[in-house]
């Protein structure tokens, strides 16, 4: 019963970990850990380390754990003990393999999820926990490549996917123009001050799929919204460098975003199906600007779709059919409580609805939010091996019937197909705009 | 090695003494402390041979221990043989017993304490059978 | 016999009471004045509302998720936690103490109860040392200090529990219980004991970040 590995762990190579590890010496790791400790280090960490009795309690919280056989050192505290607590108690006297393989911990084996939050008695944060070792790895130039890449591109070009300003203006022209071939008079706003909403996207939808793009802008048009987007750089609302701990950056990219909507006069920011984009903008990045909520309101899509369908702007022409099931993403759910309305919409364009076990805030999470899926491809499988409830979690779903699955989250997206194929399973995943444009009435 | 064995002999040892002690206590002529405002006795009542410890503790003056006070000072060379502690010790409202556990435990095991001599555990003095 | 008796009756107790009261309010003030310099988010976030939500779902047994998951742990843990705060106060013996020193009085437990809740913190101690033991995410988290700890948890109630049974040595027995009560009294603020003080503000925090901001349950 008892599964012990052959080896302790996957060896996985990471050029940017491996590189980053190479140029430390175990002076400078003392230096930036004691300074960042005092700089850093406040009440919560300390509290947060020093309450938890070690009672294992959160380990049923973690798909990681789960996924894999019970293995206690996937589980969240055993991931603390492993990545944090050896820094806090040899003050910085770690070595640079130490600091690789908490790096890969904190990156690879956690998603943030804060799942395990709702599973400690006393409700210490371990994704508090974990970012803190990531803004260490940060501060030591030691992270995976493919993240730190998209981390390069928020500093270099404000978007995550190194979209070049024409290229994003052109896509939106495109897009525009292929959505008038369906509605004659449709139009995508560029910088139209004063507009209601400043609709903002992540990079990956102008990158890959425009089509999500050409959707909303379709939605927006039937349900006649006054709306914009810009034609500037402060159009995408993602944030991969929350996920690297690149603080900093966050702040720079928010505010960009923040000044983009205060630029064009908008009422607020209505955002696409994205988790991580909405905890980036509902919850961490205002902090980072000494703002205490959003300074300008931000609805979600699913906020906004279901305002859509109350208030009677977007009517239903033929409910979608296809047995649907939802999975409710950790930063909209957990972070953003949106789960009824998610039901509602699910209701309102849908005839057949399956309910996952778990769900709503206890949903497990798709295993590759917290900038997981973004560590790219050498993670990938252990990504998914650790998603095996996640698939167990779908196959039940699937069993009763579902053959959709609707996942309002680009992240939960990428996690779930890959689950998908590794596990064979016979589900489509589609966003909750999918189904919204699917099934209104497009005349009006 | 050879520190460690002793210790077993040493409890053993001290076990019997004790047991040999409290077989001793036994034999004497016992009397009970007795009050009647003691309805429910939460502990054993305690055995308590009034002339042998008086003796072996050189106490003469009965208002020693069965002290009379007027005004709030202690009169020297009066005594209260023949009344209940509870006659005074038990009255504030509320705490009903409590006040004359505590004089009786304050009496006796606090002037132990002081003097160094007599019992002062819980269960020195309130025996289970 | 009678001068250790006197000091641990006496200074030793006041020490201990004193050391356990200062030491939390130090800890409190430390971990206050920490979190207005590096965390100012705990006080700008903190909901009254939302932390006494999280807080009642998490004191109240079977309340939560995960205690209707692991049903005899939460079963044990409720009930080895509130016999380990109701009788020291309220064992019979501990209330005449106090009333001898402080003159004040409450009312107390019959002690055939208290010796059954005595021995269900034992028992209890032994389930959570089975825990570290058998279970393998538990024994994986395990330290040395929680094996000890446990260890000083369950000393005063063992040796109290002889004590009061008058088994033989009971008189040794009864300093031992003394002073290691004494002890544990002294290393709450000191150990992963104070996990007592920061319940409520651990949870209170995040039971405000969880309703106020994400409008979410966290139990």
């Amino acid at each position: 019963m008892t599964h012990r590995p052959e080896q302790p762990y996957e060896i996985i190579s990471d050029i940017g970990v491996e590189k980053g590890a190479e140029k430390l010496t175990p002076e400078r790791i003392r230096e930036v850990i004691r300074r960042y400790l005092e700089e850093e280090g406040g009440a919560r960490l300390r509290v947060y380390a020093d309450t938890c009795v070690h009672c294992g309690l959160c380990s049923d919280a973690c798909h990681f754990f789960l996924s894999n056989d019970r293995e206690p050192r996937f589980s969240p505290a055993g991931k603390v003990k492993q990545a944090l607590l050896p820094i806090l108690r040899k003050k910085g006297d770690v070595s640079a393999d130490f600091i690789k393989r908490a790096t890969e911990i904190a990156f690879t084996e956690c998603n943030l999820c804060r799942r395990c939050v709702m599973y400690c008695p006393f409700g210490i944060d371990v994704a508090y926990l974990m970012l803190f070792v990531r803004r260490l790895s940060h501060k030591l130039g030691v992270v995976p490549q493919y993240i730190q890449d998209t981390a390069h591109s928020h500093a270099a070009t404000m978007n995550q996917m190194w979209v070049r300003e024409d290229e994003w203006i052109d896509t939106l022209h495109w897009q525009e123009e292929e959505a008038r071939e369906e509605i004659p008079n449709l139009r995508i706003p560029l910088e139209k001050e004063g507009a209601e909403i400043f609709y903002s996207v992540i990079g990956p939808e102008p990158k890959f799929r425009a089509q999500l793009i050409y959707q909303a802008a379709v939605i927006m048009n039937v349900a006649g919204q006054d709306w914009t987007m810009p034609a500037t750089p402060g159009w995408d609302n993602s944030d991969m460098c929350m996920y690297t701990g690149d603080e900093e950056m966050v702040a720079r990219l928010k505010k960009k975003h923040f000044e983009t909507a205060m630029r064009l006069k908008t009422k607020r920011i209505v955002m696409g199906e994205c988790g991580h984009a909405f905890r980036s903008v509902h919850d961490v990045g205002n902090r980072f600007l000494g703002w205490k909520m959003a300074p300008v309101p931000v609805t979600h899509a699913i906020e906004f779709y279901s305002e859509l369908f109350q208030s009677r702007k977007l009517r239903v022409k033929r409910k979608y059919d296809i047995p649907v099931t939802l999975h409710d993403p950790c930063n909209v759910v957990r972070g953003g409580g949106l789960h009824e309305l998610a039901r509602y919409v699910i209701h309102e364009t849908c005839s057949r609805f399956v309910e996952m076990h778990p769900n709503r805030e206890h949903n497990y999470c798709c295993g590759a939010g917290g900038g997981v899926i973004n560590c790219g491809p050498p993670y990938t499988h252990k990504r998914v091996v650790g998603s095996r409830v996640k698939a167990e979690q779908l196959a039940e779903a699937a069993a009763k019937g579902a053959r959709v699955v609707i996942a309002p989250c680009h992240n939960c997206h990428g996690g779930l197909e890959d689950i998908i194929k590794h596990y064979g399973l016979d589900l489509e995943v589609k966003f909750l705009g999918d189904i919204v444009y699917a099934s209104i009435d497009k005349e009006g | 090695m050879k520190k460690f064995k002793i210790l077993p002999y040493a409890a053993l040892f001290s076990v019997f003494l004790l047991a040999g002690t409290m077989a001793a206590f036994a034999q004497e002529n016992i009397e009970i402390v007795h009050d009647a405002a003691f309805e429910n006795q939460t502990r054993p009542p305690v055995a308590f041979a009034h002339d042998a410890h008086n003796e072996k503790a050189g106490i003469d003056d009965c208002g020693e221990c069965h002290h009379a006070y007027a005004d709030g000072e202690k009169q020297m060379g009066d005594d209260s043989v023949g009344m209940e502690c509870s006659q005074c010790h038990y009255g504030k409202p509320g705490q009903g017993v409590a006040d004359l556990i505590r004089a009786y435990h304050l009496q006796c095991a606090g002037c132990h304490g002081e003097r160094k001599a007599g019992p002062v555990l819980c269960g020195e003095c309130h025996r289970r059978r | 016999m009678h001068a250790v008796f006197n000091f641990v009756r006496g200074p030793m107790a006041g020490i201990a009471f004193a050391v356990f009261i200062i030491g939390c309010l130090y800890q409190m003030a430390s971990m206050w004045r920490l979190a207005r310099k590096k965390d100012a988010v705990v006080f700008h976030y903190f909901s009254l509302f939302y932390a006494l939500r999280s807080i009642i779902h998490w004191m109240v047994p079977f309340a939560a998720l995960n205690m209707r998951r692991h049903p005899v742990m939460t079963g044990v843990t409720f009930v080895f936690h509130l016999c380990l705060f109701a009788v020291p106060f309220f064992l019979s013996s501990h209330a005449i103490l106090f009333k001898e020193s402080w003159d004040v009085s409450w009312a107390w437990l019959p002690d055939g109860i208290a010796d059954i809740m005595t021995l269900a913190v034992m028992g209890a101690c032994l389930f959570f040392l089975g825990r570290r033991i058998f279970l393998r995410e538990v024994r994986y988290l395990t330290t040395v200090s929680d094996v000890l700890i446990l260890f000083c948890v369950a000393l005063p109630f063992f040796s109290g529990f002889w004590a009061g049974q008058q088994w033989p040595g009971f008189p040794v027995m009864t300093l031992v219980h003394m002073i290691s009560g004494e002890i544990l009294l002294m290393l709450i603020p000191f150990t992963r004991l104070r996990h007592m003080l920061f319940f409520p503000v651990i949870r209170g925090y995040m039971g405000s970040e969880f309703g106020a901001v994400r409008r979410a349950r966290d139990w």
